[in-house]
């Protein structure tokens, strides 16, 4: 079933001299319960991509659809709230939000929906455990540390059940056992719960995870790869 | 959850906030705590006006104010006094009798108001004769076979009635005092010397002490140094009915400290059938009749009742009769807004500053919320609700430190008696009790509030311009 829908897409950034095309004609489609990764060298154009299904940019040309919705025909405030409820993100540098505790920030989606607190502290608490941090839920993210916060930042991008989570270099600022973890918790739940995942890395761990990769130059994609069950091209 | 996040973001720098907090405390302490001692000063004024010098309402004949014709007395006043006993509002009324003329000792004299008076009944109306300097003699109460006249201190100083004198025994109580010897020793020389006038006592006192002795020592000096001698003669002179000069001598009954110079400069009371008799009038003749109401504030509605019952006659209520301080009163409030807005004002750019920064500092943050789902709305009452916490607690604390200063400062008193001098010409004591109106706390709160709410509004749109994909990308 499809997903998400990317029809060739355009965004050009126009400075006073130059102009930049930095997502040039992409075509993409993601099924449920995918684990993507976007990958390019830096200027590729994979994080503005990934800007503009998140629907924090807007394509210049072509269009976007999540679940048939067109994102670019959703008027500001009703795209914020299209987010809070279908999309859930993870930052390259986990945006925790420093004053609340791990359990809190957890919630804070919940809290904006509204949920009742039975269900919310249900929900936080069974996320924390699949995340392994539910010893840690009171905890600040100053306590916290780096593999840890982006932990709880999985977290709170699946509070609010998204249709996917679209995770910006999620192991950029993480030591090589951390990211392992992270990796492996992000696979289990893709594979157990069937959450989409949509990465944009350039990290060689997350593109051997997964089982599909997508790769940019220059805005375009020149390859669309599908692994094999074995991990194999 | 956007109240608690506040709350804590409001923490989140503690010196910062500290900084604001402290910041709106003192200015909140400055604005009410001298709001309440400028309202203290004036409530003191009003109280002092009214039940020393005029009570709250006058009748008196509709010429009589206009160049004070000793023929234009109060007509009928039996009947108008009898239907005065019968309005229920009216406590209690005395008649006054009034002639301009001068009063003369052997080396001064000075213009002043003669005021013939009942002593019974002015004591009704005003309490002036609560007023009396220990020492000086009484209201009337003890009986003499001369004529008596009750005077102000500063009339009695400036016909050196109040004369400054240091003798032996003054020295004596100047030592037993704190003073130090070194200062007292500086004073002997002058033992047995009198000085006619207060100005004449100051140059002199000055001449020989430190500025510091002076200022730390000079009021106890002058009040050990004053003195005074009972019964002193005085005479007062003026035109009778038939425009002839008249007049008699008379004895100090007492004199009275109002801390109103004007007052006490221009009023000498005598006794009504006395003054009567000089002036050839009745007993039954009245200039003013001055009326206490059971109530103040029923004054308006009063004197206009009763300039219905006496057409004939002009009734004024006391914010007639003292315009000044009519207008005082009324001026002030406004005063006080305009000053705490002011206040208000600076405070309010403090707070937008901090606030910016706040923005400033957490684009990033409020990147990823706005991301993540939080509208605009939500976004804007965070930054809102942060700003106003801030407000609220200095302005609070503000509040609470000024009530307890007021509330201490109210019994005691505040003491400017450098500015005595200054004080008393203006009509207003040197001694202010610091006084606030409850409704002025309620008023200020609110205010505090919207300040709050108003400040937040530029750096609350500020981060609502973000743009979350941008915003995130800064570092």
């Amino acid at each position: 079933m499809k997903i998400l829908e990317i029809k060739n897409v355009h965004k050009i950034y126009n400075s006073s001299e130059v102009q930049v095309h930095a997502v040039n004609g992409v075509n993409l489609d993601f099924e449920k319960g995918e684990f993507s990764a976007i990958v390019g060298p830096s200027g590729s154009g994979k994080t503005t991509l990934l800007n503009m299904i998140g629907g924090l940019d807007s394509p210049t040309e072509g269009e976007i659809r999540v679940d048939q919705t067109n994102l670019a025909g959703l008027k500001s405030s009703r795209l914020i709230d299209f987010r809070m409820r279908h999309i859930g993100f993870v930052f390259q540098s986990y945006n925790l939000i420093p004053v609340l505790t791990a359990k809190e920030n957890v919630e804070f989606i919940m809290n904006l929906q509204k949920w009742n607190k039975r269900e919310r502290d249900k929900r936080t608490y069974e996320l924390l455990e699949a995340v392994g941090l539910k010893d840690r839920a009171h905890s600040r993210p100053s306590k916290l540390s780096g593999g840890q916060q982006q932990r709880i930042a999985v977290a709170r991008a699946l509070a609010s059940k998204p249709k996917f989570v679209l995770a910006d270099e999620p192991t950029a600022n993480l030591d090589t056992k951390s990211s392992e973890n992270l990796l492996n918790i992000m696979e289990e739940l893709n594979r157990e719960e069937g959450i989409t995942f949509i990465f944009s890395t350039h990290d060689q761990r997350v593109m051997k995870k997964a089982r599909r990769v997508i790769t940019l130059e220059d805005g375009r994609v020149i390859s669309d790869e599908w692994k094999k069950k074995n991990g194999s091209s | 959850m956007i109240w608690k996040t506040a709350w804590k973001n409001v923490w989140r720098n503690r010196v910062r906030s500290l900084v604001v907090i402290a910041s709106v405390t003192i200015g909140i302490f400055g604005g009410v705590f001298a709001v309440a001692v400028m309202n203290g000063a004036i409530e003191q004024r009003v109280d002092s006006a009214l039940n020393n010098e005029i009570s709250h309402i006058h009748i008196n004949h509709p010429g009589f104010r206009d160049n004070y014709d000793i023929h234009l007395t109060i007509p009928d006043l039996d009947s108008v006094m009898g239907q005065l006993d019968e309005t229920a509002e009216v406590k209690a009324v005395s008649p006054r009798i009034i002639i301009s003329g001068m009063a003369n000792t052997a080396s001064k004299s000075a213009g002043v108001q003669i005021v013939g008076i009942d002593p019974s009944l002015e004591k009704s109306v005003v309490d002036l004769h609560e007023e009396i300097i220990p020492g000086t003699g009484d209201f009337f109460e003890t009986a003499s076979r001369y004529h008596l006249a009750f005077i102000g201190q500063d009339l009695a100083k400036q016909l050196n009635i109040i004369r400054y004198v240091i003798d032996e025994q003054t020295i004596s109580e100047l030592r037993e005092s704190k003073i130090p010897e070194a200062t007292v020793e500086k004073l002997v020389p002058f033992t047995g010397e009198r000085f006619h006038s207060e100005e004449d006592f100051e140059k002199e006192v000055k001449a020989v002490l430190a500025p510091g002795e002076l200022e730390q020592y000079g009021r106890l000096i002058r009040e050990k140094a004053w003195s005074f001698s009972e019964r002193t003669r005085m005479t007062l002179t003026f035109l009778d009915g038939d425009q002839v000069q008249t007049g008699a001598v008379f004895r100090i009954a007492g004199i009275f400290d109002i801390k109103n110079t004007v007052f006490e400069m221009s009023t000498v009371m005598v006794k009504k059938d006395v003054l009567a008799g000089l002036a050839g009038l009745t007993e039954n003749d009245a200039h003013k009749l001055i009326i206490r109401l059971e109530d103040m504030e029923q004054a308006k509605a009063v004197s206009s009742l009763l300039s219905k019952k006496f057409p004939h006659l002009e009734v004024l209520g006391w914010k007639e009769i003292q315009p000044d301080l009519a207008l005082m009163t009324d001026l002030v409030q406004q005063f006080y807004a305009v000053f705490m807005l002011i206040i208000l004002a600076a405070l309010a750019f403090g707070i937008v500053n901090t606030m910016l920064m706040v923005v400033l500092e957490r684009t990033k943050e409020l990147g990823m919320l706005t991301a993540i789902g939080m509208n605009k709305k939500r976004v804007f009452s965070m930054i809102m609700l942060e700003s106003v916490f801030l407000s609220l607690i200095g302005g609070v604390v503000g509040m609470i430190v000024s009530h307890v200063l007021v509330l201490f400062t109210s019994s005691r008193g505040i003491n400017f008696s450098q500015f005595e001098e200054g004080f008393e010409a203006m009509g207003y004591t040197s001694h202010i009790y610091p006084e606030i109106n409850p409704g002025f706390f309620i008023t200020v709160t609110i205010l505090i509030i919207l300040t709050g709410i108003l400040s937040s509004v530029y750096p609350a749109l500020k981060a609502l311009k973000l743009d979350p994909a941008e915003a995130l990308r800064t570092e």
